[in-house]
C-alpha cells in the first residue's frame, strides 16, 4: 500500500482508531510494543482531548453501556483485591510465606484488570464514535485463566503444606 | 432509564470501595499498622463518597443539560488511579501481615 493515500479510517485530525498519530519520515522502523505503550503512557491527557474531538458523539445509551461495563470491570477488580486481602489473613499454612503465592497474584491480577478495563473503555468509547466495530475483548479470558490459576496453584499449595508438615 | 442504571452503577462501585477500604484498614490494625490503618480508611472513605456523590452528581445533570458531554473520561480515570492506590496499599499490607 502507497504512504501517500489517505487512511480512509482516519478521522478529521488524521487519526485512525488507536493506531495514534501517523509515523514520520524520521522513524525508519516499525516501533515495538514497549515503545508504543511509553508512548501511550505519555500522551494519556492529549489523548482524552482528542477522544472529546475524535468522530462524532455517539447515541448516550451507548456510552452509558460502555461506562457500566467498565464500572462492572473495577469493581472485579476490587473484588480480586479484597479477596487476596483475605487470603493474606485468613488462610493458614504451616510455612507462613505460602499465603503470598495466592494472595499477591490476586491483587495484582486485580490491579491490572483496573488498568485493562479503563484501555477497554476508552477503545469502545472511541471506536463508538468512529462508527468502527467495538474491539474483542481479552479480558474475561485473562480473568478466567488467572483464577483458575491461582486456585490450582493453592490446592497443591495446600496438598504439599499437608504432606510436608 | 439507561441513565438510572449507570448512577446505580457509580453507586455499587462506591460501596464496592467503601467495602476494600474496611477490608484493608482491618488487615493494617492486625499487623499492628495503626497510621496506615486509619490513613487507609479515612482515604478510601473519602474516595468511596466522591464515587458516590459523582454517580448522583452526573445522573442529575445528564437528566438536565443537554450539552453536557456523556462520556466522563477524567472521572473513570480517577476511578483507575484510585483502584490502583488500594491495590498496592493491599499489596503492602498482605506483606506485612
Amino acid at each position: 500500500m502507497s504512504d501517500s493515500r489517505p487512511d480512509p479510517k482516519a478521522d478529521q485530525h488524521g487519526f485512525a482508531g488507536t493506531a495514534g498519530p501517523p509515523a514520520t519520515a524520521d522513524q525508519e522502523e516499525e516501533p515495538t510494543d514497549g515503545h508504543r505503550l511509553r508512548r501511550w503512557l505519555a500522551s494519556s491527557a492529549r489523548r482524552e482531548r482528542r477522544l472529546q474531538q475524535t468522530g462524532r458523539e455517539p447515541d448516550p445509551r451507548f456510552t452509558f453501556a460502555n461506562e457500566r461495563t467498565f464500572l462492572a470491570w473495577n469493581r472485579t477488580a476490587l473484588a480480586l483485591i479484597a479477596a487476596g486481602l483475605a487470603v493474606a489473613q485468613f488462610l493458614h499454612f504451616n510455612l507462613h510465606e505460602l499465603r503470598l503465592v495466592i494472595a499477591v497474584p490476586l491483587i495484582v491480577l486485580g490491579a491490572a484488570l483496573a488498568v485493562a478495563s479503563y484501555l477497554h473503555w476508552e477503545d469502545g468509547e472511541r471506536a463508538m464514535r468512529l462508527r468502527q466495530p467495538l474491539r474483542y475483548s481479552w479480558m474475561p479470558r485473562v480473568l478466567a485463566g488467572g483464577i483458575a490459576l491461582i486456585a490450582l496453584v493453592g490446592g497443591i499449595l495446600a496438598v504439599i503444606d499437608r504432606l510436608v508438615h | 432509564m439507561a441513565r438510572e442504571r449507570t448512577a446505580l452503577a457509580w453507586r455499587r462501585s462506591a460501596l464496592n470501595m467503601a467495602a476494600s477500604g474496611t477490608l484493608i484498614a482491618r488487615a493494617a490494625f492486625t499487623a499492628d499498622l495503626v497510621v496506615l490503618g486509619i490513613a487507609s480508611a479515612l482515604s478510601m472513605g473519602a474516595m468511596a463518597l466522591l464515587t458516590w456523590n459523582h454517580g448522583r452528581t452526573i445522573y442529575r445533570r445528564r437528566s438536565s443539560t443537554s450539552g453536557f458531554p456523556h462520556h466522563q473520561p477524567g472521572a473513570l480515570g480517577l476511578l483507575t488511579g484510585a483502584t490502583l492506590l488500594i491495590a498496592a496499599v493491599a499489596l503492602a499490607v498482605t506483606i506485612a501481615v
